[in-house]
């Protein structure tokens, strides 16, 4: 398959950057081109390999971008992964790009970010709502190798990266003056094009922002200041900067979109951006910060035989990245497949993955003990993980920016549990890793929830199909009767939520807006978790490469009782021997060389 | 479910159990083990990455005390620790009419529990905790849902503003609140006696041994009990508490910080350590983290859903939520008994 891309490695990965869309119309789908980039980089512990561990640790250290690195990138042509097919890129489904993103995030969070996906969070707006030109602009300005970036606007309880924001003055005649700076945004000092959130209009209103495509070759000099990079304790390496414009006119023609649609688009975009840093660079990095830790094992004295605490620590580890990979995965298959409902899950599936993730550090962290703070290239990745995965999380400031769209959310589940109906379920298409790829049309991308007062949540329901469902495999041995067990604990959570959720939103005093609201969202990312967990062990092939382990109960049953333990549920023991189980599972795919993801791809 | 919160703080090892010990006994004396630690410069503020540093803990005799220092720590350093004792806060525990709706999911837990002492103390710590949070976040502190990680650390669940730490030891009771990072907290009574030799040689790194033996034998007391302290709060920050071995990480007793077991420095500008004196007899040592992403001083509830997104996602004629929260300070903890 590796032949079919760009006509060989060889030649065009030498001749400097591509010409055009042309060059770069490539077939080979996502696990293909996964596959490619993840031998193009090599063998990370290689002390020969210019993009191994050492290079990149040595780049971090000196707070620079592995330049070697990001150039090979380049002449990849990565950009064209972040360019809708027709329009001249590679961009078709979000589930296989991020499949082509992980090996680079599995080496390093913030080339992923740096050379790589900040430039889609920044375009989606034009693919999304941009007319003819802009779209086409757009596609050419990135296949020719042009650097973009985003400027958000000001957030409620932003930090340094969301802080500070533009405003626009409409002029006569047409066009408008922005004025405005910004601390922290990546790649400032380096970009070509900025999509900017610029406000338009004064007050809180939804309309107060709009979209501008600030490309800074068509922007007086003297309106633009770049300002000096940002000191970040994580992503050392990527260039955090500041950009100031002052007096800066802005033509009519950059207006992406109408006036006023920016807070609109940001909820659309969005959806797409929170679904590939939990699938690309949460799950990606977690990988890697797992693979440290059973290769610490196998270092020390009782080498990689994982009984006992340390072999349950890493189990439950294992278990929670399938997990999380489970609903990263379904919310990326979602916005391919049914774009229109993603808003919820895509936000869910943030929250979720994001602190469930961060916790597991430091569980991994006690497991490699003094090899945790090495700098060495065989374990400094880990400390660089440690530093870098919260960044790019954004703290509570990206968990705020999905509690706004999840604590709405409430409202369908009070309305479920009202109605008494289960509703329909999640179709088995999102829970099917690797299927049929789809293209993501980012105009269906829907800004407002389906149906609030009478939808429901197909994830939810899928939960309660699939603990009803696996009452019938219990005759298949004491495993399958526990998981079944536990299955039926969380659907009588997913109840108890939905009432809970109705008895808070008819309160007469504050109703919705208690503080309880947020306790109940904290629930229900965990639940859909557990749902997606579930949902992808009943759609698993029992055939597959690895003995069928997804289709097997022992990783959803171990990933199942760490989620019951953290809703603070009454969960059974695990049966003996899951966690012994799991843990060889874990240590096979470490020997064979397979990442430890949903999709246990080969590595270099 | 909560290991870490609720062990009674690992004790430092003592030889040959509690009773009849004679010459192991090295740390005794309160007030000299912190003269001591003072007279090294050990005691005190230690400065972070942003030029802020680890306030010394606010005593809070009381839920209705005033909880304005705290909020000020908060807000300019990003790290605030509130101690009391558990006795101080015993006639909340008896007199509030709202104990249950207060203690939550803990509320099983305490009527469970037969020891009227031990009663008492668990629940004057959850008030602590929820209290001090409470005026962190502008809510009731009945609003406050503790919940507990894996690992046994306690969080506030939904409300990732802030980091919540506790620790308790003897009478004492601390809780700890951070904005910027992961927090850990550990007590000591001062004049805790426990084996030179035996802990030396449990909890120190071959660089932390070398550095205490160039001192005299009070003096490497008072530096183990300090570091015990400080190892307990940062593998506690980590929701770890003793799985992540002692011996596997260290601090420079002179300049601070944290160490590889060889001496060299082990992460970044991301942790910031202090250890400070309270009610003159005890030690309490902080681990503060810094994720580094310069977080809004605002940690209020009511303030914390974007205002433009709650809009567009709410159809017209329904209240967005979050809205009647009032503005932040003005929901403070309500002083009810």
């Amino acid at each position: 398959m590796n032949d079919s891309l760009t006509a060989g490695a060889g030649t065009s990965l030498t001749e400097g950057p591509p010409a055009g869309p042309r060059a770069l119309r490539v077939p080979g789908d996502g696990p293909a081109r996964a596959r490619y980039v993840e031998d193009l980089l090599g063998d990370p512990f290689d002390a020969g390999n210019p993009h191994g561990q050492q290079a990149l640790l040595a780049a971090d250290e000196r707070r620079e971008v592995p330049s070697a690195t990001e150039e090979l990138l380049h002449r990849f042509g990565l950009a064209a992964e972040f360019v809708p097919r027709d329009l001249g890129g590679r961009l078709t489904g979000v589930e296989g790009l991020a499949q082509v993103l992980r090996p680079v995030f599995r080496r390093d969070v913030a080339l992923g970010f740096g050379a790589g996906m900040t430039a889609l969070f920044a375009a989606s707006v034009v693919w999304t709502a941009g007319d003819e030109r802009q779209r086409r602009d757009t596609a050419l300005r990135l296949l020719g190798g042009g650097r973009f970036t985003i400027l958000h606007r000001e957030f409620a309880h932003a930090n340094a990266i969301l802080r500070g924001e533009y405003t626009a003055r409409g002029v006569p005649g047409g066009g408008y003056v922005v004025d405005g700076r910004k601390e922290v945004v990546i790649n400032a000092d380096r970009a070509d094009v900025f999509v900017s959130y610029v406000r338009t209009a004064p007050g809180d209103g939804p309309d107060s922002h709009s979209v501008f495509l600030l490309d800074t070759g068509r922007l007086p000099a003297r309106a633009v200041r770049r300002l000096p990079r940002a000191r970040t304790h994580g992503m050392r390496g990527a260039h955090y900067a500041g950009l100031e414009l002052t007096h800066c006119p802005v033509p009519a023609d950059a207006l992406v979109g109408r006036q006023g649609e920016g807070v609109s688009l940001a909820l659309r975009t969005f959806q797409v951006s929170r679904a590939l840093v939990s699938g690309g660079a949460l799950v990606g990095g977690m990988d890697s910060a797992l693979r440290y830790a059973v290769r610490a094992a196998g270092e020390s004295r009782r080498g990689l035989v994982l009984h006992g605490r340390r072999g349950r620590v890493l189990a439950g580890v294992f278990a929670d990245l399938l997990a999380c990979d489970s609903l990263a995965v379904a919310g990326l298959r979602l916005l391919d497949l049914a774009p229109e409902h993603a808003l919820v899950p895509s936000a869910a599936v943030k929250y979720a993955v994001s602190a469930l993730l961060h916790e597991d550090l430091d569980e991994l962290a006690a497991v490699l003990g003094a090899r945790g703070y090495d700098r060495g290239p065989t374990y400094g990745g880990f400390q660089k993980l440690v530093r870098d995965l919260p960044v790019a999380g954004l703290g509570h400031a990206g968990t705020a920016d999905t509690q706004a769209v999840l604590v709405p959310h409430l409202r369908t589940l009070a309305h479920t549990a009202r109605s008494g109906e289960p509703g329909h379920e999640a179709p088995a298409a999102l829970f099917t890793p690797g299927a049929e790829e789809a293209a993501l049309d980012f105009r269906r991308l829907d800004a407002e929830p389906r149906d609030p007062h009478n939808g429901c949540d197909g994830l939810l329901a899928a939960l309660l199909g699939a603990a009803a469902r696996l009452d019938g495999e219990r005759g298949r041995g004491p495993r399958w009767a526990a998981l079944a067990d536990l299955a039926r604990v969380f659907a009588t959570e997913v109840r108890h939520l939905g009432e809970r959720c109705a008895a808070l939103l008819g309160r007469p005093d504050t109703g919705g807006l208690a503080p309880a609201a947020y306790v109940l969202v904290d629930r229900y990312c965990l639940l859909i978790a557990a749902a997606s967990c579930l949902a992808v062990r009943e759609n698993a092939d029992p055939a597959a490469g690895d003995g069928g382990l997804l289709a097997e109960p022992d990783w959803a049953l171990l990933a199942l009782t760490r989620f019951g333990r953290r809703l603070g549920l009454e969960v059974p023991d695990l049966p003996d021997g899951v966690a012994r189980d799991l843990a060889a599972r874990l240590v096979d795919r470490y020997r064979d060389g397979r990442s430890f993801d949903l999709y246990g791809m080969r590595l270099t | 479910m909560s290991p870490d919160l609720d062990r009674n703080d690992s004790a430092p090892p003592v030889r040959g159990g509690s009773a009849g010990v004679t010459d192991d006994i090295d740390a005794r004396d309160a007030g000299g083990v912190l003269g001591t630690l003072r007279r090294l410069g050990d005691l005190g503020v230690v400065v972070t990455a942003h030029g802020r540093a680890v306030a010394p803990p606010v005593h809070v005799p009381r839920p209705d005390s005033s909880w304005l220092r705290l909020r000020e720590d908060l807000l300019d350093r990003g790290v605030t620790v509130a101690y009391a004792t558990w006795t101080e806060w015993f006639p909340a525990v008896l007199t509030t009419p709202r104990l249950r709706p207060l203690l939550g999911r803990d509320w099983n837990r305490y009527t469970a529990t037969r020891d009227p002492a031990v009663r008492c103390r668990f629940a004057a710590s959850r008030l602590l905790i929820k209290y001090t949070a409470a005026a962190a976040l502008g809510i009731g502190p009945e609003d406050i849902d503790i919940a507990y990680r894996l690992g046994g650390r306690p969080y506030l669940r939904g409300l990732d503003q802030i980091e919540v730490a506790l620790t308790h030891t003897g009478e004492l009771m601390a809780v700890g609140i951070s904005r910027v990072g992961r927090i850990g907290l550990d007590a000591e009574c001062a004049d805790r006696r426990f084996d030179l030799d035996l802990m030396r040689g449990r909890m120190c790194t071959p660089s932390e041994a070398a550095e205490l033996s160039v001192l005299a034998r009070d003096e490497q007391a008072a530096c183990l009990l300090r570091l015990w302290t400080l190892k307990e709060a940062y593998t506690k920050a980590l929701g770890q508490g003793m799985r992540l071995a002692f011996t596997e990480f260290g601090f420079g007793l002179g300049e601070g910080g944290l160490r590889t077991p060889g001496g060299a420095a082990a992460t970044g500008e991301e942790w910031a350590f202090a250890t400070h004196p309270v009610l003159g007899r005890y030690l309490v040592s902080t681990a503060c983290h810094d994720a580094g992403l310069d977080p809004d001083g605002d940690t209020s509830v009511g303030t914390m859903l974007d205002r433009r997104l709650l809009t567009a996602m709410t159809p017209p004629g329904e209240q967005g939520p979050g809205g009647d929260q009032g503005p932040p300070g003005e929901r403070g903890p309500v002083a009810d008994f």
